[in-house]
């Protein structure tokens, strides 16, 4: 058989280790409340630290985006200026096609100059004879014709003379002929291998340019998403400074459970005080116990933030200006 | 030049929290743990562009504050914000009869926080 306690003590003994466990709990709030804070405070500090990381980043990438476009810049005016000569290499075969229709067309009036050698050869001639028959007619008119025969042996003279002129200038213009003529043939040979040449040069000049560009725009792009996301990583740090601040407000919703708790203890401690000594007093406790409920409710009530706290009535505004 | 916010909270971590959030968007910061330090520090000469202060805190809670600090010469027109966890419309329409220019449940993303900012400090 076992023993039967009496009840009163027992019940009495039940509320004071219910106290004493109150007490315990009490004290452990009060820690988790220390302890978010504190882990808080390493939570900004480390946030903080990441976006100083940011920020020297962003930094570091200004600098590189700003000795990127200098050097963007300088490259591209060269390859502008390689681009320049391309095109003018580009040219060249159309320049040198040109040049040397303007040396075959020189060739032309050297040949023509040289055909008038020949005419000029046969005015020679027909002079040199007409001297000579003014001459014997000078010799058959006698002393009258003596003046007349230095003005026929004067014309002979001068026939010579331009018959040998323009034999040197004919041989003269032949030679200029035959410089021109190789000239142009040694070019036109060159010319061959120098285009070959021009167009490999102009296809290198090209491929350069677009192998610059295609660079330049993928480096660009890398360090756009570089940015970006450096941004979104500031951005996410500031959100996460906010966050924390849910710390405040755990803190606040433990303290108002802590003042129900310490209120409701009281009552408690009040019960157990009385031992039945004092019935209405005992009465009280259960309406000191429904106040407590209505105050802590009602404490809620005007503290109310989370989606949990609100639902099924009107959230209220996060934020208003007046 | 960079504007100063006051920030008054009894919280340890909200006052580490909002002078970071603040400092990274490029302001300088005063802290006050309640409104009577706040106050004092306001009547010390302190001139902020802006004040942001919690409602619920020990010596002298947001509302007391916010009606002192309107009292004083020169603050008439300088904004100050509520930044607290009490969500009931008669704390609000109390701090709006006394001056406060807007209110802020907590927690207040940093985003939202410097749209506000931007709102009530045209240039910052």
């Amino acid at each position: 058989m076992s023993a039967h306690r009496d009840p009163v003590p027992a019940a009495a003994e039940a509320l004071a280790a219910y106290l004493q466990l109150e007490e315990a709990i009490d004290g452990s709030l009060n820690g988790v409340i220390s302890d978010t804070e504190s882990s808080a405070r390493s939570i900004i500090q480390n946030v903080r630290r990441l976006h100083d990381s940011a920020t020297t980043l962003a930094t570091y990438l200004d600098g590189t985006s700003l000795q990127a476009g200098d050097l963007g810049k300088e490259i591209f005016e060269s390859v502008a200026f390689l681009g320049d000569i391309g095109a003018f290499i580009k040219r060249l075969p159309e320049k040198i096609e040109r040049d040397l229709s303007s040396v075959q067309a020189l060739v032309t009036e050297i040949k023509f100059l040289n055909e008038m050698t020949a005419d000029v050869k046969a005015i020679s001639l027909q002079s040199h004879l007409l001297a000579i028959n003014a001459a014997v007619e000078a010799g058959r008119a006698g002393t009258v014709g003596s003046a007349f025969k230095v003005v026929a042996d004067e014309m002979r003279r001068l026939a010579g003379t331009s018959s040998t002129m323009a034999v040197k200038i004919n041989k003269g213009l032949a030679r200029a002929q035959e410089i021109v003529e190789n000239g142009i043939e040694s070019t036109i040979k060159e010319s061959a291998a120098q285009l070959a040449e021009v167009s490999t040069a102009a296809a290198t000049i090209d491929k350069l340019q677009n192998n610059f560009e295609d660079m330049s725009q993928y480096y660009k792009t890398r360090l756009a998403i570089v940015i970006k996301h450096n941004e979104d990583l500031v951005r996410d740090i500031g959100e996460a400074l906010g966050q924390v601040q849910y710390q405040d407000v755990v803190r606040q919703s433990i303290e108002r459970i802590r003042i129900a708790a310490g209120r409701r203890n009281d009552a408690m401690r009040t019960l157990l005080l009385m031992q039945g000594e004092d019935a209405d007093e005992e009465a009280g406790v259960p309406l000191q116990l429904e106040l407590i409920l209505k105050d802590y409710l009602a404490e809620e009530q005007k503290h109310r933030h989370s989606v949990r706290q609100t639902q099924g009535s009107a959230a209220p505004l996060k934020i208003e200006l007046f | 030049m960079a504007k100063t916010i006051m920030i008054v909270d009894d919280s340890s971590t909200m006052l580490m929290s909002l002078r970071n959030s603040l400092e990274i968007a490029g302001f300088k910061v005063l802290e006050a743990n309640d409104g009577s330090v706040a106050l004092k520090t306001l009547q010390g000469g302190a001139k902020p562009d802006l004040i942001i202060t919690d409602i619920n805190m020990p010596n002298m809670g947001g509302i007391e504050f916010i009606g002192k600090a309107r009292a004083l010469a020169g603050f008439r027109f300088i904004p100050i914000l509520a930044l607290t966890t009490e969500s009931q419309q008669g704390k609000r329409d109390e701090a709006k009869k006394l001056g406060a220019t807007g209110w802020l449940l907590k927690p207040v993303s940093g985003t939202d926080l410097n749209k506000i900012i931007k709102q009530v400090l045209p240039g910052a």
